[in-house]
């Protein structure tokens, strides 16, 4: 595994946290100007988890992702395009338009798929763990899911499982503090990191605002996992900037704007991470600015070009409900 | 490039937004992120920010108005002047329709007024952009449905916007107006053509879909026993005894007269063929008798008759036969029915003999006394198809004389009757002018 | 040709694909040394060793949630769930996971696990062990739902669901584990979605799935003997369906019954009676009969317990019923 120690990995974590809140951004205006069907679940300020961890994987590695997914989509690796095209049901998206914004996934880049069942992807990562420990692969699966889904019995099953037969995965809780329209304290009794150590698994804690704190820690625990040293908890402590989907507008029941405020202003990774790599010398101001202009010009391409694409052909609605079978 | 200001989708099932107030004015150097204006929906206030640095231009909504979601309401443009007009057009280089820039006011839609109505054609705008106008005011002329009817303008205020002109075509549903209730300072006229609409769609068109090829159905069959369901209600039986009843010619109505417990199945189909039956078809001996006599006599009869008065073609013969059967028999009232299967038509006439000239009676489902079947004017000379459900009168050309035939089975007529009959009726085509005094 | 029991059938099924496909594993609940409750696993720990023959704890959701993940990345896994009955656990990993990966992917991913269960009454286990639960899956879009009646259905179907690159739940009659049938020695395949007609007749269709094929069997025996020709017909798989074998018979004989140990209300009795009463009306001469399961939940006492399921003489007395031509229900 190549470490990241010079500044094209940098800026690589850095354009990558930038694409995903262009992505954002860009999926955010298709929904309030009704461009786009159905809502979405919006990943801004979460970036540096998902980058922090899919920049110390490989296209073998696999991760499970959530309704909340498409950052650890951009971060493992799509292309904008198909994500559009997806996000608005086109032929060119990468389920074909059957998936949409809660199930968008790259699979060639070794995304298992987002779920919008929340935690029903605990056992799939887990699972995934397994096959590769019955096949003597090294790969490593992460799976990425919220505070909300610890409320979820099966994560305590496969944790079990995977503490037992030290499986090469890595539980990563994006830990944003609510649980959809409720504050997680509200949820969660004790610890959550208290529920994996329960098994045996090791866990830690990290600032998920701090994309190389995440990344670090993650590249450690992605070579353990290597190893067969295995299973390994993460309590990511993040924060999402919209509500729990596009039209959860009136949220001052469950958290104050003041709240938001302090996090976006004082606690942004993107901005963080460009001013430290400003005072280390990596980039300038202007360099930074010219990655986002990049960035943005890319996004609003992709949206036009997926608001131009075609819709599947409607012979396609009865297509892939079954794998075909090899010819016998 | 200018940055359009949409009203924002916020809430989980919103189609429309209450534009509250504007925290910008007209002209005012904005940020991304100022609060521009706040909306209320789903029972909340929330502000909306501006999406990019620049000048607050184009305002087209004003505070107090439910704005349709999708629609923009301004620009932030990079001078304060923008460009001058409350109605952008759509950027013409959006790959897309994107939602066109839309006139703040009350919409006035084309109207569906008629039954099965698609459309309506604007006949005449009876006000001008700018005009004044109050709500009962007729606004234009609409043709649909060959009529011409009046709309009015539904709002007090100001033509503000009208999308369609006079000689268009124009969907029903569409808006093609909007009514003001400040005067306008910019009014727009544009064409259906244009497609300047309405309210973006929150849903994308989906793509028409191809109708898969599907034959319509075939020709609906014959009803399994037509004109001759029970009267006080339906024959139970299988779907399929009905299916083979129908395909054979067989009447379950029988099998009730017969009282045979209901519902029937196919096992009960061999019992019907059983049956003793008065019907034809059902093994009595069939009989024939021919007769063949010039044609001369019956044509001039009919030519002369042709001057007197209008009949309809087969009456005078249908009046012939039912003399000769009623002659023959002593019957009191009889109907004769009248087929020309070349033609493919069929009237009944009841006691035409005793009615002059008869026109033909209306069919009530009463069966014949004597069924009467016109070949003339075909090539077929002669034929013997078995009787049916009464005795048949065939008539034929033969050269220049016609050629008759009566077919029957015992139980219709005794023998005796029937050669008076066809004896009869060859007798009255021969000399016409002889039964008629 | 040699007899063996459906449970050595099974057996040798997994066996025989474990040897030819290192891909395949089972995991599951006392399926190793334990081999199982009903013993139908004996003795495959023992040649492919704990790695593929996995016992876990308690916990279904958790190990279908795994097979469906190993099942993604290039394993093809076959879970044993002990009950059918315990496919309430599973419900969110087969219907959400498992049948819908295909689909939301476009494609682009697929599933090839098999979840092998069982299903029958009148084992005296009453209500939480006793389910059949088959039109509960077939219901779901996605999955294939196979239905052995013998132990020679059993090899060929469960060796085609461990080949099939789609998730596929097979339901093994619990009450058949020990009865034996003639299967060959050399290896075959059932394909799925190819009926099986068992024995000709020309008076009635009498459609049967898994357990109630030998109650249709022994029914038509009894018809027989009173000169009624029963056709009797087992679909193997009720998804996908061999609809056109059916049809074809039912188009023969005009009459049918069908029957399935599920509940009668909403079950797979009534997918398939109305499928023929749709596609072959002008053929019937009598309504299409559905026996099911009584839509009570399965009692415990023997004397209640019985009376739940389709037996011969009640198959055949509603066969006579409608050869009569008696009107079923008042018109």
């Amino acid at each position: 595994m190549e470490r990241k120690t010079n500044s094209e990995d940098y800026l690589r974590m850095y354009t990558q946290m930038v694409r995903i809140r262009a992505f954002e951004d860009q999926a955010n205006q298709l929904y309030l100007s009704a461009k786009m069907p159905g809502l979405t679940h919006m990943y801004s300020g979460e970036e540096a988890v998902a980058v922090g961890i899919c920049t110390a994987l490989t296209d073998a590695d696999r991760i499970t992702s959530t309704h909340r997914g498409h950052g650890h989509c951009v971060a493992k690796g799509a292309d904008f395009r198909q994500m559009f095209c997806e996000l608005l049901g086109k032929e060119e998206g990468y389920c074909r338009g059957k998936g949409g914004s809660m199930h968008i996934a790259d699979q060639s880049h070794g995304n298992l798929g987002a779920n919008a069942i929340v935690g029903g992807s605990m056992g799939i990562a887990t699972g995934s763990a397994l096959r590769a420990k019955l096949q003597d692969s090294d790969d490593v699966t992460v799976c990425f899911f919220g505070d909300g889904a610890t409320a979820q019995g099966l994560w305590y099953e496969v944790m079990n499982m995977a503490a037992l037969w030290h499986l090469p995965v890595i539980y990563a809780c994006e830990n944003n503090g609510y649980s959809e329209y409720t504050a997680t304290e509200e949820i969660a009794a004790g610890s959550i990191v208290g529920r994996a150590e329960a098994f045996g698994i090791e866990s830690f804690q990290v600032d998920g605002q701090d994309v190389l704190a995440v990344n670090e820690l993650a590249e450690r625990l992605v070579a353990r996992c290597r190893k067969g040293e295995g299973p390994f908890f993460i309590e990511l402590k993040t924060y999402r900037y919209h509500g729990h989907h596009v039209g959860d507008i009136n949220r001052d029941y469950y958290r104050s704007k003041e709240e938001e405020t302090i996090w976006k202003e004082k606690r942004d990774p993107i901005v963080n991470f460009g001013q430290w790599l400003a005072k280390q010398g990596v980039a300038s101001d202007t360099e930074l600015e010219k990655i986002r202009a990049e960035v943005k010009a890319e996004a609003e391409a992709a949206v036009e070009y997926a608001l131009a694409a075609s819709y599947p052909d409607v012979s396609e609605v009865s297509m892939h409900v079954y794998a075909p079978n090899d010819a016998a | 490039m200018p940055h359009e200001v949409i009203m924002p989708a916020l809430g989980m099932a919103q189609d429309t937004g209450l534009l509250v107030n504007w925290l910008k004015q007209p002209g005012d150097a904005v940020k991304a992120g100022d609060a521009l204006f706040e909306v209320e929906t789903d029972k909340s206030t929330m502000e909306v920010e501006a999406p990019a640095d620049g000048f607050l231009t184009d305002v087209s909504a004003s505070a107090g108005e439910d704005v349709p979601v999708g629609q923009v309401i301004a620009r932030i443009s990079d001078s304060p002047e923008g460009a001058g007009t409350a109605a952008p057009a759509a950027a013409s280089e959006a790959p897309a329709p994107a939602p066109a820039a839309k006139v703040a006011g009350k919409e006035v839609i084309m109207p569906a007024l008629g039954m099965a109505q698609d459309t309506g054609l604007i006949v005449a705008w009876h006000k001008a952009p700018g005009d004044a106008v109050a709500a009962g005011d007729v606004l234009l002329e609409v043709e649909t449905d060959k009529s011409t009817m009046e709309v009015e303008a539904g709002h007090d205020g100001f033509v503000a916007a009208l999308y369609a002109e006079a000689g268009e075509d124009v969907p029903v549903g569409n808006v093609i107006a909007v009514i003001s209730a400040d005067k306008p300072d910019s009014p727009v006229q544009t064409s259906a053509r244009d497609k300047t609409p309405a309210v973006a769609p929150r849903k994308p068109d989906p793509q028409p879909v191809q109708p898969a090829a599907r034959p319509e159905h075939p020709a609906p069959k014959p009803a399994a026993t037509p004109g001759r369901d029970m009267v006080d209600g339906r024959i139970l039986a299988s779907p399929k005894a009905r299916r083979l009843a129908a395909e054979q010619g067989l009447d379950l109505t029988r099998l009730v007269a017969a009282g045979i417990a209901q519902p029937y199945h196919v096992a009960d189909l061999e019992t019907l063929r059983a049956l003793p039956t008065a019907s034809p078809s059902a093994g009595a001996a069939p009989c024939r008798i021919t007769a063949s006599v010039p044609r001369a006599g019956f044509a001039a009869f009919v030519d002369w008759l042709s001057d007197q008065a209008r009949t309809p073609p087969g009456a005078v013969q249908a009046v012939f036969a039912a003399a000769s059967l009623r002659a023959a028999t002593g019957a009191k009232t009889l109907r004769v029915r009248v087929e020309a299967p070349l033609i493919g038509t069929v009237s009944d006439y009841a006691d035409p003999d005793l009615a002059g000239l008869a026109q033909a009676t209306p069919a009530d489902g009463a069966p014949p006394s004597l069924i009467l079947r016109d070949l003339t004017g075909s090539r077929i000379t002669d034929l013997a198809l078995g009787a049916d459900e009464a005795p048949v009168l065939s008539i034929a050309t033969d050269g220049e004389a016609f050629s008759i035939s009566l077919e029957f089975v015992d139980g219709q007529l005794d023998r005796t009757q029937a050669i008076a009959v066809i004896d009869g009726f060859a007798g009255r085509l021969d000399e016409p002018l002889r039964h008629l005094l | 040709m040699r007899e063996i029991t459906l449970s050595k059938a099974v057996n040798e099924a997994i066996a025989e694909e474990m040897r030819r496909d290192g891909a395949v594993f089972l995991i599951g609940e006392d399926v190793a040394e334990a081999g199982t409750p009903f013993k139908v696993l004996s003795g495959l720990v023992e040649e492919f060793g704990t790695d593929r023959v996995i016992d876990t704890p308690i916990s279904e959701p958790g190990f279908m949630g795994l097979a469906v993940g190993a099942a993604l990345t290039g394993s093809r896994p076959i879970v044993d769930l002990m009950f059918g009955d315990f496919l309430f656990l599973i419900m969110d990993q087969l219907c959400n996971q498992a049948a819908k990966a295909c689909y939301m992917s476009g494609g682009k991913l697929s599933v090839p696990l098999v979840v092998r269960t069982n299903l029958g009454a009148t084992r005296r286990s009453a209500a939480q062990h006793s389910q059949s639960l088959q039109a509960l899956v077939a219901h779901i879009p996605g999955l294939k739902v196979a239905l052995p009646s013998s132990a020679y259905e059993a090899k060929g179907l469960m060796k085609t669901a461990i080949r099939d690159n789609n998730p596929v739940v097979i339901f093994e009659d619990k009450l058949m584990y020990n009865d034996k049938a003639p299967v060959p020695e050399e290896e075959y395949l059932i394909p799925f979605g190819q009926a099986n007609i068992l024995r000709e007749g020309s008076d009635i269709t009498l459609v049967a799935t898994s357990s109630m094929v030998q109650v249709c069997q022994k029914a038509a025996e009894i018809l027989a003997a009173e000169g009624i020709s029963a056709e009797v017909i087992d679909p193997r798989t009720i998804v996908p369906l061999d609809e056109e074998t059916i049809l074809k018979s039912v188009r023969k004989t005009s009459r049918a019954i069908v029957v399935d140990e599920g509940h009668q209300s909403y079950g797979v009795t009534a997918e398939i009676a109305s499928r023929i009463s749709e596609k072959a009306f002008y053929h019937l001469d009598g309504p299409v009969i559905r026996m099911g399961a009584m839509d009570v939940p399965v009692p415990f006492s023997p004397a209640l317990e019985d009376i739940t399921v389709p037996a011969p003489e009640g198959v055949a007395e509603n066969a006579r019923r409608l050869i009569r031509g008696e009107m079923f229900h008042a018109a």
